[in-house]
């Protein structure tokens, strides 16, 4: 991880902050807010102080104390209620992309679920903590000189001026840990996730009988990333040493100076005549001007958490190209013509391929597991990238259109729908199917005694994955929402797998008797539906 | 706490071993808070001095000693520096040494448990619940030194109001005890509802999320991507609004604390303000000073409930385990529901779905309680041995084949760790695997990713097939070795299965919906649902 990517990964956050509209008025006023109660806070018990306990005082006191525990209770309400937007966002940008995925991507289908749910919730304290803690110590230390000015302008001047070596060590100690403190957090990730895959692997670890082992691994992974560590963080804690210098050294300067000035002891002369309620005031201020700064490091896990997600999030979502939307074009049945294509995932070549899926017909896909007959369908959609090669159906060619999404229909062996009715699944094949139509298709794929069977009939619920329905009657239902397309191109993925005998028969009838105006593709292990196809090509 | 727990037991005699660190970072703990408090304080009394001596006069600034606070100024800023930077560094040191250990241990303990609580543990969300809980032990125990720091930073500032006012000092530590009893009481009252919802809801949109993402062609064909976003969508409200109901409570919380920190502050100031102006401003900014210091033991007391949880989940691991007892023999005879088996016997194992074919090798293997006197070893029935007694009996390839995270070398080394690579090539030949591993980038050294991701289903069950080929037991156990595979594959490998359990002369139990491996056996073991 170079520093570059690393700017690249905070640009990347501060963006996705601003498009979920930063609420960055409020939060800066709630800052401003905080300081000016700090110094009412510093008035009213120097008043006190200097012998005025008198009731208003006291009230002012308390006052100013709760009204500055309430804006740190509003920014935080604020801060959360940003960081959900920004996250929601990121999702949604996301979750396109993941449903876009082509066949073969790098990114694992586990790893890109751990993406989106794991990773954007790791980066709720980047939002929600670091950045406002940022925002405040880059406001709130100014501000604060600002009100001790109003008391004592020189002891003001000594705060700013100890920015100087703050500056200069957090430059020092920044640039020898940032790196390493990545590096450092990348391991403890990876002795984290070796241990839970281990664990997760415990049944075979179990059956192997490779416990010790497996132990002995994980212990020597958990010593070599502790011992590794322990370099990085005598680098790392400068910065937390370096903190705690400037805010006493901040402390120690004003009082010096303000004792002095009092005693009439300044070996200069100074441009203001100190009091004590002036001196006290801006005494009582002096821990205020880097408490901020402190807050803001005490968030650097949080930091660290979002940056390493944002780095993940970020290589998801710039590989996606999100296909082009295919037009819908209402064509008529056609040739499906493949001339020399080569489909690639990882160290995998499908083909070349050379094959022609005729019209009102059906073709078998066929071959070993593994042999890309998925793959060869989705590529047919844009979802897995071609090699080289073309696909062209009645004269249009695949790559201009950017895949046959719009002409095509698909079921396949696990169906997913969308949270509604079984007639609303249905109703939303395409655009124009009736609660008629999609009750008669329902009826046309053997579907009636499973509705007749259920107390609401078409109206019965579904989740994503139709719980509730079994296997077969999902296949059958998917079979209906691909049969309602109006589309000339019908993509079955294993239709049969898992089926009994008779349901299979059924199934592979109702496929023979979809080709009539469509060009049916099945990509199938199941020797009877390929019997039953016009035509077979076999994968290698 | 009525039994000790074994997870806190661990971690003090880690604590012990590693005393020397903690010491010293408890000390330095207790340094910088100290140091914190008393450097405002005696900023305060030297601003107050200086000006009654101002005010009195040149004699009286002649009489003021102002080399002792100004020495003392830069003895407390050392002290609060190299102490928080000693604190950090040893805290971190003795935590590193001492979870180092823990891992591994879990790990121990986990493979050491009753085979349920195990498995039970190594699913999918347990085992990043365990991380997590893993984690929170770590975090509590950099905190180790927080009581000392607070203990520090509250002992210095009461000394340094009590000269002002015995009572302000009485209320300023009330003051702090009401917020840590707060924290305790509170936290996690506020806090686990919301944090369980939270995980509930990042499951549900994790289970949707993997429906869609496994039907994207569909979705893709009748345009309703959009849709199945919309409705993703829905699920991560629900987790963004726990995730805020989660975070309102800790605001809450916080509120909460800095109510309390204010009275505290105006009483004591209410109390010393008549105490002179020296020892009142000491006073005064020592409590405000002194908060500081306690902010640690604050925050360890908020999470106090979240670590006792994890702990709780985390003892089971840590009970010892039962003691072993003398293996099998490798000529053991075995018998399964009356079906007697002599060494190199090959039983078939068939029925519907859900008999409970997968579950009787599970058993054998010990990852599941056998019933009673289904399964006999030598005679004796397997219940009566301790689970796990057989294992050495078994080379099981499983139907979910799980594989380890690495390479291909390392799964296959998984059934024989010292095998060389012309071994391990066999298996695959075997396996029928060996062409496809060729064609890999690395051959054998390949990376297959997150539990071996990169490889097809098929390849995982013929990787895992090889692994349990390669393991030097007598009896194979193979769970539906050929599904997913075609005919062709499928004769091929059973055909490699025959030659090399003729060579080896081991057994075997196989279960199968499939005909072809059923034609290897010998025996058989039809199995009926039971009434």
């Amino acid at each position: 991880m170079t520093a570059s990517d690393t700017r690249a990964d905070r640009r990347f956050l501060a963006a996705a902050a601003r498009e979920a509209r930063t609420p960055a008025a409020a939060l800066t006023l709630l800052t401003l807010a905080a300081v000016a109660l700090t110094a009412g806070f510093a008035f009213c018990l120097t008043r006190a102080l200097t012998g005025d306990v008198s009731p208003p005082v006291l009230a002012g006191l308390a006052a100013s104390l709760m009204g500055r525990a309430l804006t740190g209770w509003a920014s935080s309400r604020l801060a959360a209620r940003h960081a959900r937007r920004t996250k929601a966002n990121l999702r949604r940008a996301a979750l396109g992309v993941a449903l876009a995925r082509r066949r073969g991507d790098a990114a694992s289908l586990g790893e890109i679920t751990a993406m989106l749910v794991d990773e954007i919730e790791a980066m709720d304290g980047y939002f929600s903590q670091f950045l406002p803690a940022q925002r405040d110590a880059r406001i709130a230390p100014l501000v604060i000189a600002g009100a001790v000015a109003l008391a004592s302008p020189v002891a003001a001047v000594v705060l700013l001026l100890t920015l100087v070596p703050f500056v200069a060590l957090m430059a020092m100690a920044g640039v020898a840990s940032g790196a390493a403190a990545r590096r450092q957090f990348e391991a403890l990730a990876r002795i984290s996730g070796l241990f839970v895959d281990r664990v997760r692997a415990l049944p075979v670890i179990l059956t192997f009988q490779a416990e010790a082992r497996e132990t002995a691994r994980v212990a020597a992974a958990a010593e070599a990333a502790g011992a590794r560590t322990m370099a990085v963080l005598r680098v790392a804690f400068i910065s937390t040493a370096a903190l705690e210098f400037v805010s006493a050294l901040a402390i120690a300067l004003v009082a010096v100076y303000a004792g002095f000035s009092l005693l009439g002891l300044l070996p200069f002369r100074p441009p203001e005549t100190l009091d004590f309620p002036r001196a006290f005031f801006a005494l009582t201020l002096a821990p205020e001007f880097y408490a901020a700064s402190r807050r803001l490091a005490g968030a650097y896990h949080e930091k660290q958490l979002g940056e390493a997600a944002a780095a993940r999030l970020r290589s998801l979502l710039d590989r996606a190209e999100t296909p082009r939307e295919a037009p819908a074009i209402a064509g008529t049945a056609a040739d499906v013509r493949l001339d020399a294509v080569t489909l690639r995932f990882g160290d995998v070549v499908v083909g070349p391929i050379d094959a022609v899926f005729a019209s009102n017909s059906v073709t078998a896909i066929v071959g070993p597991t593994g042999s890309g007959k998925t793959s060869l369908l989705t590529a047919l959609l844009g979802l897995t990238a071609m090699d080289s090669g073309a696909v062209s159906m009645g004269g249009l060619d695949m790559a201009e259109a950017g895949g046959f999404a719009g002409l095509a229909a698909w079921a396949g062996q696990s169906p997913a729908f969308l949270p509604g009715s079984i007639l609303d699944n249905l109703m939303a094949a395409a655009p124009g199917v009736t609660r008629e139509s999609a009750l008669a298709m329902a009826d046309h794929v053997g579907l009636t005694a499973a509705l007749e069977r259920r107390r609401q009939g078409g109206d019965t619920a579904l989740d994503e994955r139709g719980s509730g329905l079994s296997g077969g009657e999902r296949r059958r239902l998917a079979l209906a929402r691909a049969l309602l397309k109006p589309a000339p191109l019908l993509l079955l993925d294993e239709p049969t797998a898992d089926l009994d005998p008779l349901a299979e028969a059924e199934i592979t009838a109702l496929i023979r008797q979809a080709a009539a105006g469509r060009t049916v593709v099945v990509a199938t292990h199941s020797e009877s539906l390929a019997a039953a196809a016009d035509q077979i090509v076999r994968l290698a | 706490m009525n039994a000790p727990s074994p997870t806190r037991a661990f971690l003090a005699a880690r604590a012990r071993r590693g005393w020397p660190d903690l010491l010293a970072a408890a000390a330095c703990g207790a340094a910088t808070a100290g140091a914190t408090t008393l450097l405002l304080g005696l900023s305060g009394w030297f601003l107050a001095g200086a000006a009654l001596a101002g005010a009195g006069g040149p004699l009286a600034v002649q009489a003021f000693n102002y080399l002792l606070p100004s020495a003392g100024f830069r003895a407390l800023a050392i002290l609060r520096t190299g102490g928080r930077y000693g604190e950090r560094l040893l805290g971190h040191r003795a935590a590193f040494g001492a979870l180092a250990a823990l891992r591994p241990a879990l790990f121990a303990g986990l493979a050491a448990s009753p085979p349920e609580q195990a498995l039970r543990l190594s699913s999918g969300e347990a085992s990043a619940r365990m991380v997590q809980d893993v984690n929170a032990t770590e975090t509590m125990f950099v905190r180790r030194s927080a009581p000392w720091a607070a203990a520090a930073g509250a002992g210095a500032a009461a000394a340094a109001i009590a000269p002002a006012s015995g009572w302000a000092a009485l209320v300023f530590l009330a003051g702090l005890g009401l917020q840590l009893a707060v924290s305790e009481a509170l936290a996690g009252r506020m806090t686990d509802g919301p944090a369980r919802q939270t995980q509930q809801a990042a499951g549900r949109l994790k289970g949707a999320l993997n429906t869609y993402m496994a039907a994207a062609a569909e979705l893709r064909c009748f345009g309703l991507t959009d849709a199945a976003v919309e409705a993703l969508m829905t699920h991560d409200a629900a987790l963004g609004g726990a995730m805020i109901r989660a975070r309102d409570a800790e605001a809450l919380l916080g509120l909460t604390q800095s109510a309390i920190s204010a009275v505290t502050l105006v009483l004591v100031a209410a109390l010393t303000a008549h105490g002179g102006l020296a020892l009142a401003a000491l006073a005064v900014l020592a409590a405000l000073a002194g908060q500081e210091g306690v902010l640690g033991l604050l925050r360890a007391a908020e999470q106090n409930s979240a670590y006792a949880e994890a702990v709780r989940r985390l003892d089971p691991l840590l009970e010892a385990p039962p003691a072993a007892s003398a293996p099998p023999t490798s000529g053991s005879r075995l018998e399964i529901d009356g079906v007697a088996l002599e060494p190199g016997d090959r039983l078939s194992v068939t029925g519907v779905s859900g008999v409970g074919k997968t579950r009787t090798l599970e058993a054998l293997v010990g990852l599941c309680p056998p019933a009673a006197g289904r399964i006999r070893i030598d005679g004796t029935p397997l219940e009566d041995r301790p689970p796990g007694w057989a294992r050495p009996l078994f080379a099981f390839a499983p139907q979910d084949c799980r594989l380890l995270t690495g390479t291909v070398a390392e799964n296959l080394r998984l059934g024989r760790p010292d095998a060389n690579d012309e071994t391990l090539w066999e298996a695959l030949a075997d396996a029928r695997l060996d062409t496809r591993v060729r064609q890999l980038s690395q051959g054998l050294a390949t990376w297959i990713g997150d539990g071996g991701d990169q490889l097809s289903g098929g390849e995982r069950r013929r990787l895992s097939l090889a692994r349990a080929y390669l393991r030097d037991a007598p009896w194979l156990l193979l769970d539906e070795p050929t599904e997913g595979l075609d005919r062709a594959v499928e004769a091929d490998l059973v055909a490699a299965l025959d030659r090399r359990l003729a060579r080896t002369g081991q057994g075997a139990v196989i279960v199968s919906h499939r005909p072809a491996p059923i034609t290897l056996c010998n025996r058989s073991l039809p199995m009926e649902p039971r009434a």
